[in-house]
């Protein structure tokens, strides 16, 4: 890496002369790039989610059966390929890879992971799912016969989520270990991660790069200022107020896609929000184009109804704009209601995150436009969750992305039958969704799943159990000499951490 | 000095009032709404609509500032508020009642000073939820320890003041002397310890805000403005000045202010202008006609002096003359602010800087012979004789001795100022100065420090660092009344000791101890408001008055006692308000209407004798 | 002397043990559960059976009284605990940090120090004048801009458009001692400049008070060249109460630099205080919070003794 200028300078400027510069005082290793992290990943731990910065750490050192491609499709990763096998098992079939202490990855290995997410004891993010696995068939070393409880279509995004990487048997009780394309070589709590390449990951030629270092930059504005100043090759969650100046910069790329979305949840198990035509009216108040500009810099777009990504196959047209911004019938509908006199709410958002709290001020402007006076509460994150998880609000911002493009990925913030969480309306349950989701998990066909995805916008876009306000562009900014590295598509977004495998450095 | 201090304060009160005003009246001003957004201009700079431009969501920034002030003030003016009540009340019921009480209040109080003060904040806002509430509760348990602390130390100062001891002797209850008489007392120092916080609170505020623990939105702060700016340096780098500008120009005014104050409410701050080394600075008097005849030591030609500049001058001491021959005493003797302390200062141009000579001549022969007029000569020359030819003691040797250096050390300063000596020889000669100050075990008291020795002590050796270098004149200045009596019959007898081994050292001995100065003196001079009313031998002087005042001073002598001066009725003029004519007459039995007519001049009676009275012949 | 440091030292036991028990309250009290926390990151909903089983693993299902007896019982025995996040040992982490933060508020301390002195000094000499107007403004913007400011500032010009530093962050001495002390500078200036400026402030005023001693006047008296005055008898005995501002203010630091630790990306103690307590990890609090009212105790110890050296009034009382 070429590193212009001179860190020495500032001391030896300040005894001798000031201007002087002193070319590549700072110890660069060829093929090592430098990563800038939003935040340092609290643990690493192979299947429980503990955040994004840890995804992308988990994507670096561990492997899964299956991985998204550069256009956003599944493709084989430990597994060459897979299969239904039936209405309620999953064949896959695995190729030649070594974990990195060396063993062979077999169907063991596999079947042991599945039962290490499932265990009574376990805190894995998919520890429900993996207990609705009925077995794990091992007919030979290389072949894996998952078999489910119920018919389930979406156990292959299952298998290529980040939160279930195949672990090496061989690790139990120890160090958990995986079979990806880097390796932890040092890291410092709080501060950066140093991996480096595994030697003998399975895909030949591959990586490309001799070693990465991560380093936590919590304040964006530094972690641009890293970035340009040539301190790091490569950021994340690029703030979007910056992401004008990194495009018209010459020596750096910025690599964006809308990915992640924000929308609000309401307080179903109270008045006024049970009411459908309350939550509508909420709904149909806001400008959303207002988010996008005053959240997000104008870096994102609209979102006028369920989250389902226009490149999506199961995007809807004709409701694109089904929550279109129309404060008349919102007044309508709260009059209907038998609030035409307004009333007063709590808005909950969080002050930690300024996309939260900015999109909170700009939909308490619109809700008292409409005759809502709503009182932004903004905690920090930790008290935010808190109240959401127990419902102690009446509307609330939140902002995430699906862990996937499949619309199954829905259910987690529709699904009123799930246990209560922060991410979904509280005590809001209807139970028309619910069969419909539950009918597209269970459905092989694509088009007959289309249908019922349709019909559950429907009802979605009439009862409103979220309301949708924005995609939010989330990008990666690199210099000009990175190469190979690729922002996944859409909801994708976090799985980027994949391409690193490609990614290399000039 | 009451419309000076209104003067220093006008300006600080001006400002700081008109932002305190500005915020509150933002309700009644044509502002724009300060929460409403207009997104499609967002990031606007200035325009004739929006004074100050448009933030990121598009509003009102000039109006934001305006209504920020609301929040910002209010925050840190009550936080200020809340933790200087609670916190001067801790520390008053500390300080006066120690023992379980002070552990209750005081050093609990500390505790909280044990919290990161972050930690604090983040727990109380977690706690009681964000807002300008939480903020100010937040603040003020952080702010009042401080007060505390403060409240406290000036406490413990007070409780042993005369009155409050009296008080207590006469059975007042506690609560009203803490109130009444401890309270007021301790005031000033927390007054500017107010100011103070309220700077450090608003500093806070924009931190906490960043933090997204300050003040709620869309409700505008300058901490959430510059939050809000920060993100959009690029774009609108505007957006951060003026909330930054706001908060700087607030906290600049506060500073003023609370130095403004301090001088005003709290006499140690008048120092000021009692600041000696801006005399460097001030300009010399335009040279006279060449003296007739040269002294033997020193004659003071009619003397001027004034307190302060330009027609509001006071003048203090008006044409004064005197003379000291070599071997002589010469007493001053006045009440206090007669101008004697003013006129010793003036011979050693030690002035305060307020004070100005604006007449006359200090002429001074020195060692080798030359003479000069010490009222024009500059300061480095100056400097040279001061120590050596020309030395002074002053009143107070506890207050004269520098609390931190050895005693030793500080009388060979003096030799090292104008010998070129070592050290070690320099601390030899003060060891045997000290000895012939008579003070006991001078080798082990050289290296004592001020505290360490009697008031008795000290004055030896503020003494003995006076006459280190063989001074020729030595200007005591009322040396003895700091002193108990029996001490004071033993610096007298030192001094006069002293004098007669020196030979030829003048000695011009302030006071206004009668008896002293029979005691010491050769001659007398005596002073009213300025001027001298009498001059003469001792013995003649005492004698024989031929001024009222004279007469009066000699009359108020307790017989068999050498206190106080007093009991002549009357009181002294204020020297802005000087009477026409004899300044004595308005107190004056023989007083007629010719005295009040025109001022008498001093009038030579012969023998040495002159008097400022026109009916000299009738003094009894 | 001697029972007078033990006197003390007990009652400072007392109180750090008194701060402990009341963070350890209100950390508790306050809403926020870190294991639900630490699975719901980046949004997603948790299994609650997973946040259940995470609590019994980390033992915050236990009654309070348990968690705290089995706390102070830990410490006892000189243990810090673990994180809650990781099992990463709280004393190691803090060993590793508490360094730095003491290395940036000496550094800080020294600038405002070597800055705010002479000129408190200088202003002082030359109170009223146009000298000491000037420098009275200067303190008053350095006072009020904040540190987040000035920071991204100093970034912007040292690190984005000069390039003379990391845009922020660490390097240990040992592996490159000018990188080190150029990455110290930048937050170090930042944290000084406010502080140079409460220096100087309290400079200003103490040496015009002892300028109007009488002792003073004694040494023109004795005449003392000026600037021996001014060294040998105003500063020393004007310093008494700086040290004493000074360091109340150097106590604050211990936790206070988070927002310059924020924005120059430097790994301290106040930095991962605030995450600590973002993500309610309760023993990294607590460890924190701990070693912090140590400090501030034996830091209150240390003015004594410098008071003792500059005033020899204190050294024989």
């Amino acid at each position: 890496m070429s590193f212009p200028v001179s860190r020495r300078a500032f001391v030896a400027g300040a005894t001798a002369l000031p201007f002087l510069r002193i070319e590549g005082a700072r110890a660069v290793t060829p093929g090592v790039l430098t990563f800038g992290l939003s935040s340092f990943p609290p643990s690493i731990k192979p299947f429980a989610n503990t955040g994004t910065a840890a995804a992308t750490v988990k994507l670096m050192i561990y492997r899964g059966l299956l991985s998204y491609g550069k256009d956003g499709l599944l493709r084989g990763e430990l597994a060459e390929s897979w299969a239904p096998d039936g209405q309620t098992a999953w064949v896959f079939k695995l190729r030649d890879a070594v974990f990195q202490n060396g063993e062979k990855v077999t169907s063991a290995d596999v079947k042991w992971t599945i039962e290490q997410i499932a265990d009574e004891k376990s805190t894995a993010f998919f520890r429900k799912e993996m207990q609705g696995v009925a077995a794990v068939e091992t007919p030979d070393d290389k072949t894996v016969r998952i078999v489910t409880r119920e018919p389930n279509v979406t156990i292959p995004r299952l298998m290529a989520s980040y939160h279930l990487p195949i672990i090496s048997r061989a690790s139990d009780g120890g160090e958990p270990v995986g079979a990806g394309p880097f390796r932890i070589a040092a890291s410092e709590r709080g501060v950066s991660i140093e991996l480096e390449a595994f030697d003998r990951f399975f895909k030949p030629g591959l990586p490309k790069l001799k070693g990465i270092k991560a380093v936590a930059y919590k304040d964006e504005n530094l972690r641009v200022a890293a970035l340009q100043a040539g301190d790091v090759d490569l950021i994340e969650y690029v703030p979007w107020q910056s992401m004008e100046a990194i495009s018209n910069d010459p020596a750096l790329v910025l690599d964006t896609t809308d990915g992640p979305f924000m929308f609000l949840v309401f307080n179903g198990a109270k008045r006024p929000f049970d009411d459908a035509r309350v939550r509508r009216a909420v709904a149909h108040a806001i400008r959303r184009e207002d988010i996008v500009k005053a959240a997000f810099y104008g870096r994102g777009s609209t979102l006028e109804h369920l989250p389902i990504a226009p490149e999506s196959e199961f995007f809807n047209p004709e409701f694109k704009n089904a929550w279109n911004y129309d404060p008349e019938l919102s007044k309508k509908l709260l009059a209907d209601a038998g609030l035409g006199g307004g009333f007063t709410c709590t808005l909950l958002s969080t002050a930690q995150y300024g996309m939260h709290k900015n999109t909170a001020e700009v939909v308490q402007q619109y809700l008292m436009a409409v005759g809502i006076n709503a009182q932004l509460n903004l905690p920090d994150w930790a008290t935010r969750v808190s109240l959401g998880n127990k419902g102690q609000y009446d509307i609330a911002v939140m902002g995430t992305a699906a862990d996937s493009n499949d619309p199954d990925g829905l259910s987690n913030f529709i699904d009123g039958t799930l246990a209560p969480s922060y991410v979904r309306s509280h005590g809001l349950k209807i139970p028309r969704l619910t069969e419909l989701l539950a009918a597209g998990r269970t459905e092989f066909d694509t088009e007959k799943r289309k249908a019922i995805y349709k019909e559950m916008e429907k009802v979605a876009l009439e009862e409103v159990p979220i309301a949708g306000l924005s995609w939010r562009s989330q990008g990666y900014a690199m210099r000009k000499g990175v190469s190979g590295f690729k922002n996944l598509p859409g909801a994708l977004t976090f799985y980027s951490g994949t391409t690193f495998e490609e990614t290399s450095i000039a | 000095m009451e419309r000076r201090d209104l003067h220093r304060l006008a300006v600080p009160l001006a400002v700081v009032g008109g932002i305190v005003a500005l915020a509150a009246a933002a309700p009644l001003l044509p502002l724009a709404d300060p929460v409403h957004i207009e997104v499609s201009a967002r990031l606007t700079p200035p325009s004739e609509g929006h004074w100050l431009g448009q933030d990121e969501y598009g509003r009102d920034v000039l109006s934001r500032a305006i209504w920020g002030a609301r929040a910002s003030l209010a925050v840190s003016f009550l936080a200020a508020a809340i933790a200087g009540i609670a916190g001067t009340a801790l520390g008053l019921l500390g300080g006066y009642f120690r023992g379980v009480v002070e552990i209750l209040t005081v050093r609990s109080a500390e505790a909280v000073l044990c919290f990161p003060p972050l930690l604090l904040a983040l727990l109380v806002v977690t706690l009681l939820g964000p807002g300008a509430g939480t903020l100010i509760v937040a603040l003020s348990i952080l702010y009042a320890p401080s007060y505390a602390r403060v409240a406290y130390a000036e406490t413990l100062a007070a409780r042993n003041l005369d009155y409050v001891v009296a008080q207590e002797a006469l059975g007042a209850r506690s609560g009203r002397i803490l109130l009444r008489t401890v309270l007021p007392n301790v005031a000033p120092p927390l007054l500017v310890q107010f100011s103070l916080t309220v700077a450090s609170a608003m500093v806070l505020e924009s931190g906490l805000s960043f933090l997204g623990l300050g003040v709620v939105p869309p409700e505008p702060s300058w901490g959430l403005m510059i939050r809000g700016a920060r993100s959009t340096m690029d774009q609108a780098p505007w957006l951060l000045l003026w909330p930054c500008l706001a908060l700087t120009g607030t906290i600049v005014a506060l500073n003023m202010l609370c130095d403004a104050l301090r001088d005003v409410l709290d006499p140690r701050g008048r120092t000021v202008s009692a600041n000696p080394f801006r005399a460097f600075v001030s300009g010399l008097l335009p040279a006279t006609e060449p003296a007739p005849a040269p002294p033997a030591l020193l004659r003071v030609d009619g003397l001027h002096l004034a307190i302060g500049h330009g027609p509001g001058a006071l003048p203090a001491v008006r044409d004064v003359s005197l003379a000291v021959a070599p071997g002589e005493t010469l007493a001053v003797v006045g009440e206090s602010g007669s101008g004697k302390t003013l006129t010793g200062l003036a011979i050693l141009g030690l002035l305060p800087p307020v004070v100005r000579v604006t007449g006359g001549r200090i002429l001074y022969t020195g060692r080798d012979g030359t003479t000069v007029d010490l009222a024009r000569l500059g300061e480095p020359a100056l400097r040279r004789l001061r120590g050596d030819e020309l030395s002074m003691v002053f009143q107070d040797p506890s207050a004269s001795l520098n609390p931190v250096h050895r005693v030793g050390d500080q009388v060979a300063e003096t030799i090292r100022a104008h010998r070129d000596l070592s050290a070690a020889e320099a601390r030899r000669r003060a060891v045997a100065l000290l000895d012939r100050v008579g003070l006991p075990d001078a080798a082990r008291r050289a290296r004592a420090y001020p505290h360490e020795l009697s008031g008795g002590q000290r004055q030896r050796a503020v003494i003995a660092a006076a006459i280190a270098n063989g001074p020729r004149l030595l200007i005591a200045d009322e040396p003895t009344t700091a002193l108990d009596v029996t001490i004071q019959a033993q610096i007298l007898e030192l001094m006069a000791g002293l004098k007669a081994q020196a030979g030829g050292m003048g000695l011009i001995f302030v006071t206004h101890n009668l008896a002293v100065v029979s005691e010491i003196a050769d001659r007398v001079v005596v002073m009213y408001v300025g001027e001298v009313v009498e001059e003469g031998p001792v013995a003649e002087v005492f004698g024989s008055p031929r001024h009222p005042y004279t007469a009066a001073l000699v009359a108020s002598v307790p017989e068999g006692d050498d206190d106080r001066l007093s009991a002549i009725p009357g009181v002294v003029p204020p020297l802005h308000d000087l009477p026409a004519g004899c300044r004595f007459a308005p107190r004056c039995g023989l007083a007629e209407p010719a005295c009040t007519a025109g001022a008498p001049a001093l009038e030579s009676l012969g023998g040495g004798r002159s008097t400022r009275c026109r009916r000299w012949r009738e003094v009894a | 002397m001697l029972g007078y440091a033990v006197r003390r030292s007990v009652v400072a036991l007392g109180l750090v043990w008194v701060v402990a028990t009341l963070v350890f309250l209100v950390i508790h009290l306050i809403p926020g559960d870190p294991a639900e926390l630490l699975l719901s990151q980046g949004g997603f909903a948790p299994d609650p059976a997973a946040v259940a089983e995470l609590r019994t693993q980390l033992g915050l299902d236990r009654p309070l009284p348990v968690q705290y007896g089995s706390y102070i019982g830990g410490l006892l025995h000189g243990d810090l605990g673990h994180s809650l996040l990781d099992e990463h040992p709280v004393a190691e982490e803090i060993a590793l940090r508490l360094p730095r933060t003491l290395e940036l508020i000496a550094a800080a301390a020294l600038l405002a120090v070597v800055f705010g002195l002479p000129l408190g000094t200088l202003a002082a000499l030359r109170a009223g004048g146009p000298a000491d107007r000037a420098l009275s403004v200067l303190a008053g913007v350095s006072m009020s801009v904040p540190v987040f400011v000035v920071g991204t500032l100093v970034v912007l010009v040292f690190a984005q458009k000069l390039r003379w530093v990391s845009a922020g962050g660490f390097t240990p001495f040992s592996r490159d001692p000018l990188e080190h002390l150029a990455l110290l500078a930048m937050p170090a200036a930042t944290i000084a400049l406010g502080l140079a400026a409460v220096v100087f402030r309290m400079t200003r005023s103490s040496i015009l008070e002892v300028l109007g001693r009488d002792y003073v006047r004694t040494a023109m008296a004795k005449g003392v060249a000026p600037l021996r005055i001014v060294v040998h008898h105003v500063i020393r005995n004007a310093l008494i109460p700086v040290v004493t501002v000074l360091a109340l203010h150097l106590g604050t630091l211990l936790g206070g630099t988070v927002l310059v630790e924020y924005v120059f990306n430097w790994p301290g103690l106040s930095g991962y205080l605030v995450n600590a307590v973002e993500a309610r990890d309760y023993p990294e609090v607590m460890g924190i919070v701990l070693v912090i009212s140590v400090l501030f105790v034996l830091l209150n110890l240390a003015v004594d003794l410098l008071y003792a050296l500059l005033d020899p009034r204190v050294r024989h009382a």
